[in-house]
């Protein structure tokens, strides 16, 4: 029995723990004033490194750079290859590209140029000699940046004397891929130039000399519809309004990206107001869910804050080691996905925003068929496949051949909530058909850096690649992509999946030009992964968005380049 | 005096080159590389893109050579750039270490402002209502995991009142807009719920160390005779007491610095404050050599130094212990 004294001690302690949820609850009733076109802040999970997007690697340098620097080209929201700095897009019917012959090579010429009003934000035109210099330092062996392929299929830079903004590219190779420079950044030349000329020879000196390190409030670092005012590392970027934009201007004053590492002190952050929304670079899948339960039970919250989700190219999925003897079995490999109801999955986990995968290529990547072979859930036939590969059910209900249990390692990052749901979710599927699963997780440096890119994983690796639309997944398919001690672990096909159609498909891809042909051939590879599964397809990852509500013009694209390359359109009523 | 703490500061030198040579090692044993998974999020990072990467940042190296690159530079005052952010480290590490300290100091005055009287206090009322309820709010304060508490503290006085900010450091534009009085009171407000968040577990400790000592020391006999002699009571207490039962105290006050500095980790995480602790977790996981090294050598200093501090501190509150 409990004297009055400790039931009084239960009951306060009791409401000093419930008190702040009341408080929550009660806080989403006061009134809150939304944001205006005066100022914009943005929450992001995530750092940011330099604002030198040719060195950045980060995804917040480069979310901050698209606010305050646009590219020649880029993917927009509806997935299509777009000018952003070019005039007009060079294709063999406006007859700026073309094929030529030299020194019996076959080369690709495409003639660009940059468009007339395209300036720096110190007024200083926009030219072509800002690309070069882009080019030098991204080629050059003394600079680290993330990719180097962009540059180096330049194998001759020509600017026209006459008019600056125009200037040809002789490619290596024919490739049908020419116009995709996403991911090359211009520099300014008349700042960065006398940089690179002094560091151009000294491994990493650039990177440490760079204006955009020294002096990154520098107006005439930046093209975009912004520039950037103020810059804490670690902790928040002010950008406003550029007056050079070459665009229509943006209609927002000020925009402050903060960083918040924290989700759960993001939400917090958003829901007291401190930030007014929060972009692809937030919060967990699982805490959307949450939050817009939260919203559609409160009319106060729902006046404050919209969610939006886009399906994306970031394909959740898990690869199969053909090396382990019970999964070099193709009847064990249907077994596995037969037996799986994904559809039950992602309805339970995700409220069916994040769809079922039936391969690695998303369904509205120009490359995508249906025309495959597909695996609806039969757990019938996965108990049959398994009968015929010899793994019979045994007393305790788990299958076993020769004495040995059917028992397989599933393996992924630790502390990803999402990724341990999942996992337990597909154990209990597993069980059902006599199938034992042992998890085991790894810190994501420990997994993704070494378990997985050595190959150590036992039997299943869960995690998950992201790509673009359009991409070619060689690296990850093309059994030259098999990382291995000879090849310095080099590729990302874990798996180790040989196939000769699928390798054949990939080398001829890249120099093929019609796009119906190259369609043709990438309909190969998705048959042959669906026929031969090296990998269990689960799900796409959907990108999410917490927007005050009345922000409009925002649009989330779902694939790797984000939102922010738009913001000029976004405008808050 | 003067001898022992050259000869301190000279084994504080040794231990902190062992130290370095140990955790840059174990660094470079830890398995799995930043860039790998970097270049395997980004569908257009080649393996020879991955290789080159890893020359040019000198990781294709042998560890011991590495080290000894890195310790003749930090040696002649060199620290490096950082891998992660491609600034000099000082760039870097300094304004966050000015955090660190700000925050560090706070939390150690507030906590000793708040903890050795109501130490002092609870044992002079042993078992007394007073006692039991600073006990009951103590063992509460230790109990609370700081993400927990740092959470509650800002959905009530952020997202509830409104009080206080949720986090960061200050307000953004504020040291540029407003002058020095607006610039500091900005900065004490963003203070107050870290410090909080982390005081409430030192001042918990601290009052039961205070609590603990102080009872010890009140039942010895010079303690008797000092009140028998006819000495004021709170001349006893503060006098004869409080300056022997600080002793104990005075390691677990001059330890808990290091500690915040280091170790505040979710702490800045949940809050946004931009310290060292966090810096410094980020740079090991992501082999930012330059930058952890950094980081603890001045956390493993701020140990040692802190341990000198400590020991000095002794002789000051009792002459008896020599230094020899």
């Amino acid at each position: 029995m409990r004297t009055v004294r400790e039931k009084f001690q239960v009951a306060r302690f009791t409401l000093l723990i419930v008190m702040p949820f009341l408080m929550l609850g009660w806080s989403s009733k006061t009134s809150w004033a939304l944001p205006t076109n005066k100022q914009l802040t943005i929450g992001i999970s995530s750092e940011f490194e330099t604002l030198n997007a040719t060195i950045a690697q980060t995804a917040a340098a480069l979310y901050i750079y698209d606010l305050a620097g646009r590219t020649l080209t880029s993917i927009n929201a509806d997935w299509q290859w777009h000018c952003h700095l070019c005039k007009v897009m060079p294709s063999f019917d406006n007859g700026l590209v073309k094929i030529v012959e030299k020194k019996g090579e076959k080369k690709l010429v495409a003639q660009w140029e940059i468009i007339k009003d395209a300036r720096w934000g110190d007024g200083t035109p926009v030219t072509a000699y800002d690309m070069q210099l882009a080019w030098e330092v991204g080629k050059s062996a003394n600079v680290v940046t993330g990719e180097k392929e962009q540059y180096e299929q330049v194998e001759a830079f020509i600017i026209d004397p006459k008019n600056p903004k125009k200037f040809t590219i002789v490619y290596d190779r024919p490739r049908y891929d020419y116009y995709e420079f996403a991911t090359f950044y211009l520099l300014p030349n008349h700042i960065e130039r006398p940089i690179w000329e002094k560091t151009k020879n000294s491994l990493g000196a650039y990177e440490k000399q760079t204006a955009y390190s020294s002096n990154p409030t520098n107006p005439g670092l930046y093209h975009g519809p912004y520039v950037i005012k103020e810059v804490k590392l670690g902790s928040h970027v002010v950008l406003e309004r550029n007056p050079y934009f070459y665009g229509k201007p943006a209609k927002i004053d000020k925009i402050i990206v903060r960083i918040i590492r924290n989700t759960q002190a993001l939400e917090a952050n958003l829901l007291s107001g401190t930030i007014d929304m929060v972009g692809e670079l937030g919060i967990t899948f699982d805490q959307a869910l949450a939050l817009e339960k939260r919203i559609e039970k409160d009319r106060k919250l729902q006046n404050r804050f919209q969610i939006k989700y886009r399906q994306g190219m970031v394909y959740e999925h898990i690869d199969l080691n053909l090396n382990n003897p019970i999964l070099k079995d193709i009847r064990v490999r249907r077994a596995l996905v037969y037996a799986v109801d994904r559809e039950k999955l992602v309805q339970a986990l995700f409220a069916g925003k994040q769809p079922v995968a039936m391969h690695n290529t998303h369904p509205l990547d120009p490359y995508y068929t249906s025309d495959v072979m597909k695996y609806p859930y039969d757990p019938k036939k996965a108990a049959q496949l398994l009968d015929a590969a010899g793994w019979k059910l045994g007393k305790n209900k788990m299958r076993e051949k020769a004495g040995q249990p059917l028992s397989l390692t599933l393996m992924t990052t630790a502390e990803n909530k999402t990724r341990e749901l999942v996992q337990v979710f597909l154990q209990n599927e597993w069980k059902k058909v006599g199938i034992e699963i042992k998890l085991k997780n790894e810190p994501p440096r420990v997994f993704l850096g070494e378990t997985l890119t050595k190959r150590k994983f036992p039997a299943m690796a869960m995690y998950a690649n992201i790509s673009s639309p359009g991409n070619l997944p060689d690296s990850i398919l093309h059994s030259k992509s098999i990382p291995t001690k000879e090849n310095g672990y080099s590729g990302q096909n874990f798996s180790g999946y040989r196939n000769r159609a699928t390798d054949a498909a990939f080398d001829k891809v890249r120099t093929e030009f019609d796009p119906s042909k190259r369609k043709a051939l990438m309909k190969i590879v998705q048959q042959e992964y669906t026929k031969n599964l090296p990998v269990i397809p689960l799900y796409y990852r959907a990108q999410l968005a917490v927007i005050p509500a009345n922000l409009k013009g925002f649009r989330i694209t779902g694939h790797q380049f984000d939102s922010a390359q738009a913001a000029e359109d976004w405008y808050l009523q | 005096m003067t001898a022992y703490i050259i000869r301190r500061l000279l084994q504080t030198v040794i231990v902190l080159f062992a130290l370095s040579f140990i955790t840059y090692g174990l660094m470079g044993l830890m398995p799995g590389d930043p860039l790998d998974i970097a270049c395997a999020a980004n569908p257009r990072c080649t393996p020879e893109n991955l290789d080159l990467m890893k020359k040019q940042l000198g990781l294709d190296r042998p560890i011991y050579e590495r080290y000894g690159k890195w310790i003749f530079a930090f040696v002649q005052g060199d620290l490096g750039y950082s891998r992660t952010y491609r600034q000099p480290v000082t760039t870097i590490l300094l304004p966050r270490l000015l955090n660190t300290m700000i925050l560090g100091a706070t939390v150690i005055l507030v906590s000793l402002l708040i903890a050795i009287p109501i130490g002092v206090l609870t044992s002079l009322k042993a078992n007394s209502k007073f006692d039991y309820i600073v006990n009951f709010f103590a063992f509460s304060g230790i109990s609370a995991p700081s993400f927990w508490l740092g959470l509650m503290l800002i959905i009530v006085f952020s997202v509830f009142f409104k009080w206080l900010p949720a986090g960061g450091v200050e307000t953004i534009g504020v040291e540029a807009t407003q002058g020095t009085w607006a610039y500091l009171l900005d900065r004490a407000k963003y203070l107050v719920l870290p410090t909080a968040t982390l005081a409430s577990l030192t001042i918990a400790g601290w009052i039961r160390y205070t609590r603990a000592s102080m009872l010890e020391t009140m039942r010895l006999d010079f303690i008797r005779t000092a009140r028998a002699k006819g000495l004021a009571w709170h001349h006893v207490v503060t006098r004869h007491g409080l300056r022997n039962a600080l002793l104990p105290v005075v390691t677990v006050v001059a330890l808990e610095f290091p500690r915040i500095a280091s170790g505040a980790v979710i702490t800045e995480t949940v809050f946004s404050y931009q310290g060292v602790g966090k810096l410094m977790f980020d740079s090991i996981i992501g082999n930012d050599f330059n930058v952890a090294m950094c980081s603890f050598i001045i956390t493993a200093c701020m140990v040692l130094v802190m341990n000198l501090v400590a020991d000095i501190c002794y002789a000051y509150l009792d002459p008896r212990i020599s230094f020899k």
